[in-house]
């Protein structure tokens, strides 16, 4: 049964933590852990794996939920936005709910949306 | 970290890949390491019994990197579906299936959706995950 509230996680990115990322998946691609190569993209910089920001959202569904995993049955549905980069502080915010359907949006620091998400959680 | 130990990115062109076409199956542990470092924060040591669905995503990369040589270089994650089956039980293997689902050019950007079937030890479905990406190439180009 999910919380009144829905939980509003938030986490500071760090190139520390996309080098963590590039780990855990294998997944060193240059735009994220090559500084150099980040400075000479259309991105100025390094970003973030799609998944680093995603976390905050993943994290306050589970609170919300108050489990590890979602139900089976549980559909989210991601579009991503806009980049990540080291020092952006993401939030994840509720949008809309209706029952067990929520929309939130991750944000960062300046007030972009960097991710939209949807989740339908069976009742 | 030990990029010169990764494998080349891929650089499979839009027009190679065939809607329909399984690029193959892989099999993957998901320790319970793997899982209690995206619990939380991530790369912070946590524990985990199942899988938290962060673990998902690491799976697609990884799979990725297996059956086509990773994300091509230029690559864009646009979106992810995702439809969660049994929780997973960590410490096992999952089987993972890799199709390609779909590709299409929208406002002259190509879009390549791959999807991954993950099936737990038991065979019993865990995910079924769609991951669009948008490609560096497009129809004609290599």
């Amino acid at each position: 049964m999910p919380a009144d509230e829905f939980p509003s996680v938030s986490e500071t990115v760090t190139q520390e933590t996309i080098n963590q990322y590039a780990d855990l998946s294998g997944d060193y691609n240059p735009i994220h852990v090559d500084e150099a190569a980040g400075a000479a993209s259309e991105f100025g910089g390094t970003i973030a794996h799609g998944p680093i920001a995603l976390q905050t959202f993943f994290r306050s569904l589970t609170e919300w939920l108050g489990t590890t995993a979602p139900p089976a049955g549980t559909t989210v549905k991601v579009v991503f936005r806009a980049p990540t980069r080291p020092g952006d502080t993401i939030h994840c915010e509720l949008r809309e709910r209706e029952g067990s359907e929520i929309k939130a949006e991750c944000v960062n620091q300046d007030g972009t949306v960097v991710i939209g998400a949807q989740a339908s959680i069976p009742e | 970290m030990c990029p010169e130990e990764a494998p080349a990115l891929s650089n499979t062109t839009y027009d190679e890949l065939e809607v329909g076409s399984v690029l193959g199956t892989v099999t993957e542990p998901v320790g319970a390491e793997l899982a209690g470092s995206l619990v939380g924060t991530i790369g912070d040591a946590g524990e985990a019994e199942v899988a938290p669905p962060a673990v998902f995503p690491v799976l697609f990369l990884k799979a990725l990197r297996r059956t086509l040589g990773g994300i091509p270089n230029g690559g864009v994650l646009a979106k992810y579906e995702l439809d969660f089956g049994a929780p997973l039980k960590t410490g096992g293997d999952v089987a993972i299936e890799v199709s390609i689902a779909d590709k299409y050019v929208r406002r002259e950007r190509p879009y390549v959706v791959v999807q991954f079937a993950i099936d737990d030890a038991d065979g019993e479905r865990a995910l079924t995950g769609l991951k669009t990406i948008m490609w560096p190439t497009g129809p004609g180009e290599r």
